[in-house]
């Protein structure tokens, strides 16, 4: 009997272990923000896998690679597969909808290009989906073309190929498509380096767009500025490096990454001229990993931007996924490589499904779906509603992100613009302070000061008058004295 | 207080504002005061101190959580010590004429502007918005320039130097500083090493008896 009793313990203490591990391995990775000092801070996931959209979510097929997701706001999620030339349309809850290879008119017919070859989805590499026209454009790699179908029904609506008026060296191969609010179209050709395609509406050319510059580096500036125009043109040029992805935010600019390490910036946000104008107002700057033990730069291979400025960038080198708000501030980092659920091993694209990300794999050829935890709830619409400008409403949500996670700079530095916005200096830079946010602080304190000083005033003032009183009266005594002396 | 206190303290005094003169006094006269120079010194490594902490926070950058109060003090008190040392090492073999003393009071009393001005700025510090955080750093750098101009005249009265030799000598200071310090840490990792060898030798010999 006692024997029987110390088994069933044991099974159950074995039970509890086990629930306990699985627990711990529903957060992949480790997660973690960095501080004002650039260590690192450990920090709860933002971000849990919530669902995987594989080859079981397929109905019997198989993807032959996964390049590119994007998401309606209805919550269809669509997955480009380079390999098989084929679109997915999946529902919210990862139900394939649709399967898109040849394209078909609205009437059902046939679609034929201009070279009398049937319209078929070849290499496609990008996705867009324009809420605005409702309409889904593919960036037809092989075929060398973009293709605009319904977001509907997914019936044909335009192609458009190298436009006529084209100029320039870049081949004109769409890896990555986005489409802006007046309706002009991005192209991102890998390794161009003469910037991101834009074209019109109707699909003519319009110009190169984006400025990358490369990193300056000291020691070929030296060669370079000794050498003769002879010794010059036989040096190897310093291309401009390529945008690798792009993406559109909610105030209609054009957000661009890079991973090419001689790149000298690796996110974007370029205005109407191409120039990058990213806020990079957090502690530290918009780089992804600032240290790491083996030195690698992070590797953004995608970005995906919320319509409050909340963009999530990932890393291809370490599977990471970075998190900031609109003014740069690093909000969280997830995710990593590996072999357990939810960790990737290379990762090519990121999209928002609502509150939640989409994130998909290349080799794995699966979608992963993060939903965000209660600590990223928080943080998430806490800065939507600062960015709208509902002050009490986002105090709510950084307080609650604060007691889950008392390390974190961000919310502290919210919480602190929240007051100040509400013109309660004291709370604000007490809160600055816990947040290292020495800009804001000064703001806080100028303010203080300002009612500080009025409220003395007198004390300054009295001392001032007390000064020239004495003056006066020591001058007057100096020329009695004189007169004195003279009489 | 006695006469000759007195006159040590005036002569302090007039050596920062008639550096050439008063240094000349203190090398040739004996007028220079070691004590006042170690005072000076130890409230220079204090106030590095106190600006570690109580620089106003819009201007402090430092993680004023994991400071070591002992350390940043070794440093610059250190700092002048070394100084002195090198200084003196080079000179001597520089044909300079001023002895290890009268480095370390030369230095130490050129220090004095960036003790006072450095106080003020730390104060005033917890009382500026970052665009008034300039003038702070005027104030900082007129004290270092007046630091530098003092040392530089006191060494090259001292050791009898045109500016020249001075520049020469001082650069050299901060070689054979540097070199101090390399020995320096050569010498304590070989003591480390010995020492963790005699405890090797020891611990197997107690599992061996």
């Amino acid at each position: 009997m006692a024997g029987m009793k110390k088994i069933i313990s044991l099974l159950a203490a074995l039970f509890i272990v086990l629930l306990f591990s699985f627990s711990v391995c529903a957060d992949t990775g480790v997660s973690y923000t960095y501080d004002y000092w650039k260590n690192v801070k450990e920090s709860p996931a933002a971000f849990g896998l919530e669902q995987v959209v594989d080859a079981s979510n397929l109905n019997g097929a198989s993807f032959g690679s996964v390049d590119d997701v994007c998401a309606s706001a209805d919550g269809r999620l669509f997955v480009a597969d380079k390999t098989a030339g084929r679109i997915y349309v999946f529902d919210d809850s990862g139900n394939l909808l649709q399967s898109i290879k040849a394209i078909k008119s609205s009437d059902g017919k046939i679609v034929i290009n201009k070279d009398g070859s049937q319209l078929i989805l070849n290499g496609c590499e990008g996705l867009f989906m324009d809420e605005e026209t409702d309409e889904l454009y593919i960036a037809n790699t092989g075929s060398m073309q973009v293709v605009v179908l319904d977001g509907n029904d997914y019936t044909f609506k335009r192609v458009f190929g190298k436009p006529e008026n084209m100029t320039g060296t870049t081949e004109f191969k769409p890896s990555k498509v986005a489409v802006d609010h007046s309706g002009r179209i991005y192209l991102v050709v890998q390794s161009s380096y003469e910037g991101i395609i834009e074209l019109n509406k109707d699909g003519s050319f319009s110009r190169y767009f984006g400025v990358n510059t490369p990193k300056v580096n000291l020691v070929d500036y030296f060669w370079k500025s000794i050498a003769s125009d002879k010794q010059k043109q036989k040096m190897s040029k310093i291309y401009a490096p390529a945008f690798n992805n792009v993406a559109i935010d909610g105030e209609g600019f054009v957000m661009a990454v890079t991973y090419d390490s001689a790149a000298e910036d690796s996110v974007f946000r370029l205005n109407s001229g191409g120039k990058n104008v990213l806020r990079e107002e957090g502690n530290i700057p918009v780089v992804g990993d600032i240290r790491s033990y083996d030195s690698t730069q992070s590797q953004f291979v995608d970005i995906a931007v919320t319509d409050y400025g909340t963009y999530a960038v990932i890393d291809k080198s370490k599977g990471r996924i970075f998190l900031y708000n609109f003014d740069g501030e690093l909000l969280n980092v997830f995710g990593g490589m590996g072999d357990l659920k939810g960790e990737f091993k290379n990762p090519t694209s990121i999209a928002w499904l609502g509150d939640k990300l989409a994130v998909s794999d290349g080799t794995l050829n699966a979608v992963y779906i993060f939903a965000p935890t209660d600590f990223g709830k928080a943080i998430l619409k806490g800065n939507e509603a600062y960015y709208y400008g509902r002050w009490d409403e986002a105090l709510g949500y950084f307080k609650e992100a604060i007691r889950l996670n008392a390390n974190y700079e961000p919310a502290y530095s919210a919480i602190g613009k929240n007051y100040l916005m509400k013109n309660e200096y004291r709370q604000a830079m007490y809160y600055f302070k816990l947040g290292n946010n020495r800009i804001f602080y000064s703001k806080a304190f100028n303010g203080y000061r300002n009612i500080v000083l009025k409220k003395y005033f007198y004390i300054p003032a009295g001392i001032m008058l007390l000064l020239i009183i004495g003056i006066i009266y020591s001058e007057v005594r100096f020329f009695q004295e004189k007169r004195r002396y003279y009489r | 207080m006695n006469e000759q206190a007195k006159e040590k303290i005036s002569y302090y005094k007039t050596s920062l504002f008639h550096p050439f003169y008063a240094f000349y006094e203190i090398r040739f006269r004996k007028k220079g005061s070691l004590k006042i120079a170690f005072v000076l010194m130890c409230l220079f490594g204090i106030l590095q101190c106190a600006a570690y902490q109580y620089t106003g926070f819009v201007m402090n950058k430092n993680p004023v959580h994991e400071m070591n109060s002992v350390s940043i003090f070794l440093t610059y008190a250190g700092g002048v010590v070394l100084f002195t040392i090198s200084n003196w090492a080079v000179t001597t073999l520089f044909n300079g004429k001023g002895g290890m003393g009268d480095i370390f009071t030369v230095v130490c009393y050129s220090l004095t502007p960036l003790i006072a001005l450095d106080l003020i700025v730390v104060i005033a510090s917890n009382f500026v918005i970052i665009e008034e955080v300039m003038i702070l750093q005027a104030i900082h750098g007129i004290a270092l320039v007046y630091f530098i101009f003092l040392a530089m005249a006191g060494l090259c009265t001292i050791h009898e130097y045109s500016l020249k030799e001075n520049i020469i000598s001082i650069l050299a200071t901060f070689i054979a500083a540097a070199i101090i310090i390399f020995i320096g840490v050569l010498f304590f990792t070989m003591i480390e090493k010995m020492a963790g060898f005699i405890w090797l030798v020891v611990e197997e010999a107690m599992r061996k008896l």
